[in-house]
C-alpha cells in the first residue's frame, strides 16, 4: 500500500500547463563574439525590443565541453515563414552583416513561467527569468506547521459534521475565523430536509444558539436506499452512494421521479449556501445596530408592500449620508468589530463546490476555501470551472485541496 | 407576445425600484407560470447581510414556500418549475444561473447584461450547459432558453442612478488613505 501523506495543495487561478506543453515562438538567434556582446545587445534592444517576451533572456551562454563559452543572442522574432532569412527587419540585417553573423531559427517559450517546474523546463529551450508571484493571501506560498495543523483539524471537524446526519453522506461546510480559530457557522446539505416553518422566520428572530444547530435531518426515502449500499460496501455503487451530496448531483431534483409525499425539499440548500445564511444570521444577531440602515431592517420585513416603509427608508437615506462620514472616522474599530460579510474568513467543505456555491462564496467575500475531495463533474474551483481565476469577478479567494488519507471517507477506497 | 414580455419586465423593473428605495442594489424579477405572475423578488443583500440574497433567490424561495404550504409533492414542484418563465432586470449571475439550471426552469428573459458576474453568456454560459447527457448514468445537466436585452436601458438607468447616489453599503474603499490624512 502506497501511503499518501496528508498535505495542503494550492489550486491556482490558472490551470497548470505541463512544462512540455507550453506554447513556443520562433526567433532568429546567432552566435556572437563575446567582445561584441554589449554593443550588439544595446543596439538590438533599441531596434528590435522583445516586447511580448519580457521573460526571455536576450543572451545565453553555452559552455561546450573542453571549449570556451559561446554566446548566443536573440536577434528578433521570426515570421511564420521560417525559410526566409531576409524577413528580418533591415536594421537587424545591418547588424548581421556588419558582425558577420549566421542567423538561425530557434524556439523559445512564449509565456512567462508560472511555477519553478515550468521555469526549469523552459530554460532547457532558452533561458528565461522567473519571478515567483507574491500573494497577499496567507498559505499560497506555504503553511507553517502550526497553521497546517489548524487546517487539518478544521477539516476533520467538517468531516465529522458530514457524518453526523443519519448515515446519509452529505456535504458539510464550516466557516471559520482563522485569526481566532473560531467557528462562525456550520451546516450540512439541507436539500431534503427543509421546512418553511424553521427556515426564514427563525433565522430572522431566533437567537444564535438555535442557528448553530443547523444540521440536516434527512429524508427517509433516500436514506433507506443508501444504508443498503453502505452495508453492502459495494464499490461500484459509489455513484449512488454519493447522490445525496448536493454539489455532486445538483440536477437530481429536476429529473428524478418522486413519491407523491409532500415536498420538504429545497434543491438549492447546499451546505455552503446554508452556512452563508447562518453566518449572516450571526452577523445580524451580534451586530444588530452597527450598520447604516438598521432602522429599516427588522421593523417591517414582512410588509414589503407598505408605502410608509418606502417613505421611512427615504428618510433613512439622510441618516445614511451622515453616518457615512462617521464611519470614515471610526473605521478602525468598526472593521475590527464587524467584518464586511465573510471578509477574512475561511470555509471548509468536504467536496469541491458547484458553480452556484462557488459563486455564492465570491459574493460573501470568503478569503480561503479548503476542500477535501474534488468534484470532477460539476466542480467550479478547478474541475469544470475555475472561478478563482475569473478576472472579471470583484473578489478572489484562494483555493486549497486538503489531502487527508487517514480520514477514511469512503470515496477513494 | 412581445407586449406581454414588456409587461412582465415592467413588473420586474418595479421590483428593482422597490429594491432601490430600500437602499439595495436595484435588481428585481418576476416568475410567470401559465401567463400568471406567481412570484416576485428583489435584491435583499444589504438588509440580510447575506450577499446571496439576489432577486432570483428571493422569488424562488417564495415559490418553494408557497408550494410546500400547498402540500405539493416533489414531482409536482419539479414539473411546475419546468413551466416557469423568469423575467429579471439584469442577467443572472453565475450563482443564480446555476441555481436556475438546477431547478430546471423553462426560460429566462433579462434586461441588461452583467459583464462582471453574468452566468448566461457574459462570463460563463450555464444556461446552455448541455454536456454529454447520460454519462455514467448520471442526471444530465440542464440548460434553459435565455434571451437578453429586454428593456435593458431601463435596467441600466436604475443602476446608474443608484450608484450616482453612491452605494452607502459598499465595502470600505480599498485605499482610504485620502480620508485618513484629512483626519
Amino acid at each position: 500500500m502506497n501511503k499518501q501523506l496528508q498535505q495542503i495543495i494550492h489550486i491556482p487561478p490558472n490551470p497548470p500547463v505541463p512544462p512540455t506543453h507550453q506554447s513556443t515562438e520562433k526567433v532568429y538567434a546567432a552566435l556572437i563574439e563575446p567582445k561584441h556582446a554589449n554593443t550588439i545587445i544595446r543596439r538590438l534592444n533599441q531596434i528590435a525590443p522583445l516586447q511580448n517576451l519580457q521573460h526571455l533572456k536576450r543572451i545565453q551562454k553555452k559552455q561546450l565541453e573542453g571549449g570556451k563559452p559561446e554566446l548566443y543572442v536573440v536577434l528578433c522574432l521570426a515570421s511564420e515563414n521560417e525559410t526566409q532569412s531576409d524577413r528580418m527587419p533591415p536594421d537587424v540585417e545591418d547588424i548581421v552583416n556588419s558582425y558577420h553573423l549566421t542567423p538561425f531559427i530557434t524556439e523559445v517559450n512564449k509565456f512567462a513561467a508560472l511555477s519553478k517546474e515550468e521555469w526549469e523546463e523552459q530554460c532547457k529551450l532558452w533561458p528565461t527569468s522567473y519571478h515567483p508571484p507574491t500573494y497577499n493571501i496567507p498559505g499560497i506560498t506555504g503553511f507553517s506547521e502550526e497553521d497546517s495543523k489548524a487546517v487539518f483539524n478544521f477539516m476533520k471537524s467538517t468531516v465529522e459534521l458530514a457524518k453526523s446526519g443519519d448515515h446519509l453522506i452529505v456535504n458539510a461546510a464550516m466557516i471559520v475565523d482563522p485569526l481566532f480559530g473560531q467557528i462562525i457557522a456550520s451546516a450540512c446539505d439541507e436539500v431534503c430536509s427543509w421546512h418553511t416553518g424553521t427556515s426564514k422566520a427563525k433565522t430572522e428572530t431566533c437567537g444564535f444558539k438555535q442557528l448553530e444547530g443547523f444540521t440536516s435531518h434527512v429524508d427517509a426515502n433516500i436514506t433507506t436506499e443508501d444504508i443498503t449500499f453502505l452495508s453492502n460496501g459495494s464499490a461500484n455503487n459509489l455513484q449512488q452512494f454519493y447522490k445525496a451530496v448536493s454539489c455532486l448531483n445538483p440536477w437530481w431534483f429536476a429529473q428524478q421521479s418522486f413519491h407523491s409525499s409532500p415536498c420538504y425539499c429545497h434543491p438549492l440548500r447546499h451546505a455552503a449556501i446554508v452556512a452563508i445564511e447562518a453566518s449572516a444570521a450571526r452577523d445580524r444577531h451580534l451586530f444588530p445596530a452597527s450598520g447604516h440602515n438598521e432602522k429599516s431592517y427588522g421593523v417591517d420585513c414582512n410588509s414589503s408592500s407598505s408605502g410608509s416603509l418606502a417613505k421611512r427608508q427615504r428618510v433613512n437615506l439622510e441618516n445614511v449620508k451622515n453616518s457615512g462620514e462617521q464611519d470614515a472616522n471610526t473605521e478602525g474599530s468598526n472593521s475590527l468589530g464587524r467584518p464586511y460579510l465573510c471578509t477574512g474568513y475561511d470555509i471548509y467543505l468536504i467536496w469541491e463546490p458547484c458553480a452556484m456555491c462557488a459563486m455564492a462564496l465570491v459574493h460573501q467575500r470568503i478569503r480561503r476555501i479548503f476542500y477535501a475531495l474534488p468534484n470532477p463533474e460539476t466542480g467550479a474551483l478547478g474541475s469544470v470551472h475555475r472561478l478563482q481565476g475569473e478576472k472579471s469577478l470583484n473578489h478572489h479567494y484562494a483555493v486549497f485541496r486538503v489531502v487527508m488519507p487517514e480520514l477514511e471517507f469512503p470515496v477513494e477506497r | 407576445m412581445e407586449s406581454d414580455n414588456l409587461a412582465y419586465m415592467e413588473l420586474a423593473i418595479h421590483q428593482a425600484k422597490l429594491a432601490s428605495e430600500s437602499l439595495e442594489v436595484p435588481v428585481g424579477c418576476v416568475i410567470i407560470k401559465d401567463g400568471e405572475v406567481i412570484a416576485s423578488g428583489r435584491n435583499q443583500t444589504t438588509e440580510t447581510r447575506n450577499a446571496t440574497r439576489h432577486a432570483e433567490m428571493e422569488a424562488i424561495d417564495n415559490l418553494l414556500e408557497m408550494w410546500q404550504r400547498d402540500g405539493l409533492s416533489k414531482a409536482e414542484v419539479a414539473k411546475n418549475f419546468s413551466q416557469c418563465i423568469l423575467y429579471v432586470t439584469c442577467e443572472p449571475c453565475i450563482m443564480c444561473a446555476a441555481a436556475l439550471s438546477f431547478l430546471g426552469i423553462k426560460e429566462v428573459y433579462y434586461g441588461c447584461a452583467n459583464e462582471k458576474f453574468g452566468g448566461c453568456g457574459s462570463i460563463l454560459s450555464l444556461h446552455s450547459s448541455c454536456s454529454e447527457p447520460f454519462i455514467s448514468d448520471k442526471v444530465p445537466q440542464r440548460g434553459f432558453k435565455c434571451t437578453g436585452g429586454l428593456m435593458a436601458s431601463e435596467a441600466i438607468s436604475l443602476f446608474r442612478s443608484f450608484y450616482e447616489k453612491g452605494n452607502p453599503n459598499a465595502p470600505k474603499p480599498h485605499r482610504p488613505l485620502v480620508q485618513k490624512k484629512v483626519e
